[in-house]
């Protein structure tokens, strides 16, 4: 037996030897660039002691720079979605699928850079800011037109943010314009823009798309309802609007004026899916071009990509975290975070933080700190999140490099030290049954989350199981709800503990939104945790409104910020998530990058 | 015929302003404020919720609400004409008439349910009357185990199975829609392979439902006299079957028609959500979700609308089929 296999095996050998053997020879053509041409000169020659002009042939040899292929024109790019994009005017749009659209329609008088997250110029070439900081002066494009043949000026900018300020208009957008005082057309392409007080947030407020003045009536008063909002017909970015068929798909087409030249393809199409899975099979299948898919699927796309299907993948980090907070205040009794002193309902700047009823639990820095060291971070995003995501610190995320505090250490995984700060701070289990109390009060509470988002469900689970260890002697009550419960809790602040997560948090850190007292108004403030510290306060604004808006000196303000945010423990930050960008390799021309994915849209093509 | 038409419809009217009355005190009482949900947005101010509640009537008691949505608001602040002047409303997030988004979306949602109720009855009604005369065979034990397995299948998944055989790995039909995406004018053989999977998830539990009642049924009326005496006649056993047997056997599933279209409409939620197919039941769901009242309200009388025709249709199916009932 042991004879016979060696004898096949010397048979293979020889048999793959006089394959190799046989296999033509590879060889490396060196590509030239010279080519052979013949040219006819004009000599002058001495014939019999006179001077002649003749012609004469000769073949020379010159080097020619060989011509590039065409980039093939046409076709279609094919995005999918989740959700359909339904308001079509930037400066009403919130929802990230409407935006997505608008940002390939409109221009923006700024835009973000893709690489650094800065803000450089769209519309406007360039700027100045005069030496108090309140007034912007910006130079615009000569060589904008509208997709009408209409130019783009000053006129269009300002139309778009005095409708935003417009009390026929409502739109999320007010803040962006909360410091604006007015806007003055110098000339067709030069604008003055004056504001009340610093706000170094300013240039961020103005990367929305502008819209065209001369499409909507002058007073503002068809803005709300225009049929340009849902089919604009006047555009002035990379596509123009095309058709939009209800929760199935959006098309646009190619812009022959964009400013940067018309983009390649015919078009692009927003196909949208309302469950992932299926999502998921249409990648695969080859049926989308450009895509994201949630941490669930990655390792689905990257078994595709090793067994040599043409997609390619790239990583970034997500603007945004996932958090458990925490409501500090009664949920028994929610109150406004200042002293409504006018009792108008309404803040105003003059009215103090109000020392609200405790929450009975999350009152206690210890119990917050505790919960923050009994998680384990690496277990949460390694099973729930399959990996991708990195532990979150503090507020500002890491992609903001300029105010991100990298010394800053988050709460390491140690139950034991959990343990020891519960019963330091005099919460213990006095009548043996599993759960530690103080002063009569158990250490239980609700968990909330929203039901239909498995990563949430799952940590919700995880955290429960783990707080409710003997060593800790936590009670956790789960609620698995629908999100317009969790919103409603959240934001009336009868909860008393959420996991949740902010997106789209952009690249200025600025985040008062989430921790000044005078948006933690029941109903409505999105400081549902009731945080107030007097030195972050007073270092936001500062932060907001620093003269000069120097980044070094704002950015010192945040890490202490950050640093004070930590040690608070309003929220337990659990992880900034990975997000991707999944493309079929018959795309190119395509470089997604941290903060951009389409600002090249122009050069991308679909090979045949 | 015609006068018993009349008053159906005429009782149609106080079912379908009870409907209302109750879905719409359902969805007030639910947790979740529209409002809230629409403005969900740091950057949303106090003033702009408060003026937004006020441009939508949800200041106001539910009770009144409800007349509004019913009679329109007379005092002209929150522009609803009502109900009775065929204004349904608009929608809270896309801003439209919700009466263009439900027409919209209605005739893919009704060419999805009448395909797959049609695949239900031409497969399911043989399949049943085959089993039937064949009782006892391989077949019959065939066709009765997979009408169990086909009926219990969740038909996510099912869905999802199909679109992983049939699209992904043979890639021979599309993993959704309702046509292929950028052609202007689509072939009915591209129509087709975009509504195959769909239908076939939509219909194949009422394919099995019905070819087990028609099984039953034709057991039931096979050895009754009279296709006895249509044998004896010398009627071939085709004609007897279809004659006599199925004839008499398709009595009861008339019945079924009813509840099969309200099934097919609720089934229909969940089969568009899986191939993104743009119909009613998506705009629906997304509608409850985001508590979007006028689209929600729209859709429950479209719904309750298509339920009374479904029973109208059974009671007229069963005078066709036997001609010894008269609707009185």
């Amino acid at each position: 037996m042991k004879n016979k296999w060696l004898t096949w095996l010397v048979i293979s050998l020889v048999l793959a030897l006089a394959l190799v053997a046989c296999q033509p020879e590879v060889q490396q053509v060196e590509v030239t660039r010279l080519v052979q041409e013949t040219v006819v000169e004009q000599v002058t020659r001495i014939v019999e002691g006179e001077e002649v002009v003749v012609e004469v042939t000769r073949v020379i040899e010159r080097e020619v720079e060989p011509t590039a292929a065409p980039i093939p024109q046409g076709g279609f790019i094919i995005e999918s979605s989740f959700a359909d994009a339904s308001q079509l005017n930037p400066i009403l749009s919130a929802d990230s699928a409407s935006s997505d659209v608008n940002s390939k329609l409109y221009l923006g008088l700024v835009t973000i850079d893709e690489v650094t997250g800065e803000i450089i110029g769209e519309i406007a070439d360039r700027w100045d800011v005069s030496d108090d900081g309140l007034i912007y002066t910006f130079y615009l494009r000569d060589d904008l037109l509208w997709s009408d043949g209409e130019p783009l000026t000053a006129e269009d900018v300002k139309f778009t943010y005095d409708a935003i300020a417009s009390d026929l208009v409502e739109t999320p957008r007010k803040s962006n314009i909360e410091l604006v005082e007015s806007m003055e057309v110098v000339d067709d392409y030069t604008l003055q823009v004056n504001f009340t007080d610093v706000d170094c947030t300013a240039l961020n407020n103005f990367t929305l798309g502008v819209l065209p003045a001369h499409a909507f009536a002058e007073d503002f008063s068809d803005i709300m309802d225009s049929p340009e909002n849902t089919a604009p017909s006047v555009t002035s970015g990379q596509f123009v609007f095309s058709e939009h068929q209800a929760d199935s798909f959006v098309t646009l087409l190619s812009n022959p004026d964009y400013y940067k030249g018309a983009p390649n393809v015919e078009g692009w199409t927003y196909r949208i899916f309302a469950d992932q899975s299926a999502e998921l099979e249409a990648v695969l299948a080859g049926e989308i071009d450009v895509t994201g898919v949630g941490p669930q699927y990655v390792s689905v796309i990257e078994s595709a990509i090793a067994s040599g299907d043409p997609l390619e993948m790239k990583k970034f980090f997500d603007d945004g975290y996932t958090y458990i907070g925490f409501n500090m205040a009664n949920p028994q009794n929610p109150q406004p975070g200042w002293e409504d002193l006018d009792e108008d309902g309404e803040f105003d700047p003059d009215e103090p933080p109000l020392e609200q009823e405790p929450h009975p639990v999350f009152s206690d820095p210890a119990v917050r700190k505790a919960i923050s060291h009994a998680i384990d971070y690496t277990n949460i995003i390694n099973r729930v999140v399959f990996g991708e995501g990195v532990q979150a610190v503090s507020n500002v995320l890491p992609a903001v490099e300029w105010a991100y505090d990298e010394t800053l250490q988050p709460y390491p995984f140690d139950t034991a030290l959990a343990a020891e700060l519960l019963t330091e701070a005099g919460w213990e289990d006095t009548n043996g049954d599993g759960v530690r109390e103080k002063d009569g009060q158990q250490l239980s509470f609700t968990l909330m989350t929203n039901a239909g988002n498995e990563v949430r469900e799952n940590i919700a689970q995880i955290v429960k199981d783990t707080l409710e260890s003997e060593e800790l002697g936590f009670a956790v009550d789960l609620e698995i709800i629908e999100f317009g419960t969790v919103v409603e809790n959240l934001l009336g602040q009868t909860y008393d503990a959420v996991i949740i997560g902010w997106i789209g948090l952009g690249s200025d850190p600025e985040d008062s939104n989430f921790w000044a007292y005078r948006n933690d108004s029941p109903g409505g403030g999105f400081n549902f945790v009731s945080y107030y510290n007097e030195e972050v306060e007073e270092k936001l604004n500062q932060a907001r409104s620093l003269p000069g808006c120097d980044t070094g000196e704002r950015g010192e303000l945040y890490r202490d910020i950050q640093a004070q945010i930590l040690e608070d423990a309003p929220y337990t930050f659990l992880y900034v998530p990975l997000g991707n960008v999944v493309w079929n390799t018959r795309l190119q021309g395509i470089d997604p990058q941290p903060w951009l994915t389409y600002y090249n849209v122009e050069e991308w093509y679909i090979t045949p | 015929m015609i006068a018993y038409l009349i008053r159906r419809l005429l009782q149609a009217i106080p079912t379908l302003i009870g409907i209302t009355v109750i879905s719409f005190a359902i969805m007030q009482l639910a947790p979740g404020d529209p409002i809230q949900l629409l403005t969900f947005n740091p950057d949303m101010t106090e003033a702009s919720r408060t003026k937004l509640r006020q441009q939508l009537c949800l200041d106001r008691p539910m009770p009144e609400q409800y007349l509004i949505w019913v009679l329109g608001d007379f005092r002209g602040e929150c522009a609803m004409r009502g109900l009775i002047r065929g204004d349904f409303g608009t929608s809270f997030y896309d801003k439209r008439p919700v009466l263009e988004m439900i027409a919209e979306r209605i005739p893919a949602t009704l060419e999805l349910s009448a395909v797959a109720l049609a695949f239900g009855l031409l497969i399911g009604l043989p399949l049943g009357v085959s089993s039937a005369i064949r009782r006892g065979t391989w077949f019959d034990n065939a066709s009765r185990f997979s009408a169990v397995v086909f009926d219990a299948i969740p038909s996510f998944w099912f869905g999802l199975i199909l679109i992983l055989i049939f699209s992904t790995r043979l890639g021979w039909l599309p993993v959704g829609g309702r046509a292929p995406l950028n052609v202007a004018d689509p072939s009915l053989l591209d129509r087709l392979r975009h509504l195959a999977m769909p239908a076939l998830v939509l219909g194949v539990g009422w394919l099995a439902l019905f070819s087990r009642y028609m099984r039953a049924e034709t057991l039931e009326v096979i050895g009754q006299d009279y296709v006895r005496t249509a044998r004896a006649k010398g009627l071939t056993e085709w004609q007897v079957h279809v004659w006599y047997t199925a004839r008499n056997a398709l009595v009861p599933i008339a019945t079924l028609l009813g509840p099969a279209i309200a099934g097919l409409i609720s089934g229909a939620v969940v089969i568009e959500r899986i191939f993104s197919w743009p119909g009613l039941g998506r705009l629906t769901f997304d509608a409850v979700v985001q508590r979007d009242y006028p689209i929600v309200m729209a859709s429950v009388i479209v719904g309750s609308v298509l339920v009374i025709a479904g029973n109208l249709l059974s009671d007229f199916l069963y005078v066709i089929i036997d001609p010894r009932v008269r609707l009185e």
